[in-house]
């Protein structure tokens, strides 16, 4: 709390030399913690990221086809293969650091909610604020355009190193593009999630006011966006179908959403008379990812908006 | 904050019936937390009854309509069915038991003790005629009581789901014995696990003062604390053993470790002969063995695990007294 009010109370007046100043400073001065944390997982995912590309080279070799003992065919030893345990560090690795970008808009909501609006209202902090020489809009525009700017930048890079760090995304390794963990690290829906986390974080925290209620209602509300998402992301892009007679396979990079056998006299023996499958293709990665980003751009643009028209309905 | 205030105006008027003082002020306080709990269980508790009963019986006479249970499993099983669908979602509703620890270890630092700190609500506590280390002991043993009664019937209902749902576990994605989360779910530790939750949430709420940093870091420690326990997992009773000659044994239970066995009874990793009889010759590879625990060890293995994680609360809530007698400097 006393940090918060050196802040907010005497920066703008005795003005810093350099760098960021008034609004912006006292946002990052106030939640310095939460900066520093930030950082730290910025850094600590780029090291592991730039290491999961050195070692990707030799984690494919493990998925090489061998033969034992080794046979004139040129194949390399199967124990040779075995013996190399890049592809378990290579495959957690990416998993791990896919999945934490998937997950990041639970703590970014909770922190919203709790740490960014419900603490200060909770305090009084951003009442004293709002006296100095800084509006209700002005503040709240701040307090979210410095941690969207840092979010989105530090997520943005880590997608892209993500799919630098995957090189030809052989899903024996990385895991299929289509998996509920995979597909948000690999694209810009992860920058979308994230924002949605603040936005809605930052709603709740003006809804309720109180610094834990908040934390905890901004975290709800962005599991439920991530639960109604995931089960409704096969729908959000049309689906090819593709039917034949006898047995039908699917390529292993389509996401198989649906599939339907006619059988002869006794289902489920032999082959069956008629297949149908629907499913996405790989190339529907793209249409997928835009449409996703697309509505969580527009639930954080809606949350935000509804933060504003809250605070001006409730300040004079 | 002003309903702390409040209630601790109301403490003197005292209530005519049930809970009086400190464990009324604590139920009264956390109120919000304790209706959450309520439901939490009535919804777990709900979803491992429909498990046990009408969701098993539709999913099974589905199954048997789709002519799954015919000798010759065709291809049309790989279809799951509506009934089978809301099956696996009752089985995740009924793993909320999963999430307790960590939801009783972000509530306990943040909530019931960082918050208090904070604000001064529990400086304005001790100064009526609560000492701290009773203030201390009525916020963790209230909690801890509702923790074990909730989650000691949820893993009930669990065992009593897992034993009905069993000739279906090859259709729905209901696991092994030894999985996480069935593990935790089916014997004492998902209890022990919930009062680890409260224990580490208090002494990281002690520790900080300060409700949101309270939170997070209590989180964080229960996960880091779970992973280093649930790894020791195997290790906490003597494996079996099976060896077989030219091939290897059959797959079962929680296995630890597989490779190839000499002439001497040696243990070597696996040559990867395959079937190359020469091979193995050069290898000197006479059979294979597969260390592993079968369903039996279930018992011993979680009550070794209870033991220990009981101990480390022990140990976290000891630390928090120790450390708020220090702070406050009282004789307790």
């Amino acid at each position: 709390m006393t940090a918060t009010l050196t802040a907010t109370g005497t920066t703008p007046a005795g003005t810093t030399p350099r760098g960021p100043r008034g609004l912006v400073w006292s946002v990052l001065r106030v939640h310095r913690t939460a900066l520093v944390l930030w950082g730290l997982a910025l850094t600590a995912a780029t090291a592991g990221l730039i290491w999961m590309y050195v070692i990707a080279d030799e984690a494919r070799r493990a998925y090489l086809p061998c033969s034992e003992p080794v046979a004139a065919d040129g194949y390399p030893s199967c124990s040779s293969l075995d013996a190399i345990t890049a592809d378990d560090y290579y495959s957690t690795g990416i998993a791990l650091l896919t999945s934490a970008l998937t997950f990041a808009i639970f703590p970014v909501a909770a922190w919203a909610g709790g740490a960014l609006i419900g603490r200060e209202l909770e305090s009084g902090t951003a009442l004293l604020a709002w006296t100095q020489s800084v509006s209700p809009v002005r503040w709240l525009a701040a307090k979210l355009a410095v941690p969207a700017v840092l979010l989105a930048a530090g997520t943005g890079a880590l997608v892209l190193l993500n799919r630098w760090a995957q090189t030809d995304g052989n899903p024996n390794v990385v895991g299929d593009w289509y998996g509920p963990d995979v597909f948000v690290g690999i694209g810009p829906a992860a920058v979308g999630y994230v924002l949605a986390g603040l936005a809605l974080g930052a709603l709740a925290g003006l809804l309720v006011r109180r610094t834990l209620p908040a934390a905890g209602a901004g975290f709800a509300s962005s599991l439920v966006l991530y639960l109604v998402l995931d089960h409704f992301r096969k729908d959000l892009w049309p689906k090819a179908d593709r039917s034949q007679a006898g047995e039908l396979e699917l390529p292993r990079s389509a996401w198989q959403v649906d599939w339907n056998a006619t059988w002869g006299r006794y289902p489920g023996e032999g082959t069956p008379r008629f297949t149908s499958a629907t499913f996405h293709p790989r190339s529907h990665f793209w249409p997928l990812q835009l449409v996703e980003t697309g509505i969580l751009l527009a639930v954080a643009a809606t949350a935000t908006l509804a933060a504003f028209w809250l605070l001006r309905r409730r300040t004079p | 904050m002003t309903t702390v205030v409040t209630i601790e105006t109301s403490t003197a008027v005292a209530p005519s019936r049930g809970p009086r003082g400190l464990v009324w002020v604590m139920l009264r306080v956390h109120r919000w937390a304790l209706w959450f709990w309520v439901l939490l269980v009535a919804v777990g508790a709900g979803a491992l009854l429909f498990v046990h009963g009408p969701g098993t019986d539709a999913a099974w006479s589905e199954y048997r309509a789709m002519g799954c249970d015919s000798p010759e499993v065709g291809q049309a099983c790989d279809y799951s069915g509506p009934a089978i669908s809301r099956l696996g979602l009752a089985n995740s509703l009924g793993g909320l038991l999963n999430f307790v620890p960590l939801l009783a270890a972000a509530w306990a630092g943040g909530a019931l003790i960082g918050r208090e700190l904070e604000n001064g609500t529990a400086q304005l506590a001790w100064a009526q005629s609560v000492s701290p280390a009773r203030w201390l002991a009525a916020k963790l043993a209230v909690p801890a009581a509702l923790l074990v009664a909730g989650t000691t019937l949820l893993t009930l209902l669990h065992r009593l789901a897992w034993s009905s749902a069993a000739p279906l576990r090859s259709i729905v994605p209901w696991r092994e014995w030894y999985d996480d989360d069935i593990f935790l779910a089916n014997g004492t530790l998902a209890t022990a696990h919930a009062l680890l939750g409260l224990a580490v949430g208090a002494l990281a709420g002690l520790l900080l003062r300060r409700a949101l940093p309270a939170l997070a870091a209590a989180a964080v420690g229960l996960l880091v604390l779970t992973q280093a326990l649930g790894s020791l997992r195997p290790y906490l009773w003597p494996v079996e053993t099976l060896t077989q000659k030219g091939m290897y044994p059959p797959y079962t239970g929680m296995v630890l470790d597989d490779g190839a066995l000499t002439s001497t009874g040696a243990r070597v990793e696996d040559p990867l002969c395959i079937n190359d009889t020469k091979c193995l010759a050069d290898h000197d590879i006479v059979g294979f063995y597969r260390d592993y625990h079968p369903s039996s060890h279930f018992w011993p293995l979680q009550l070794v695990e209870t033991g220990i994680v009981l101990a480390v609360v022990a140990l976290a809530v000891l630390a928090a007294f120790r450390l708020l007698r220090r702070r406050t400097g009282a004789a307790v």
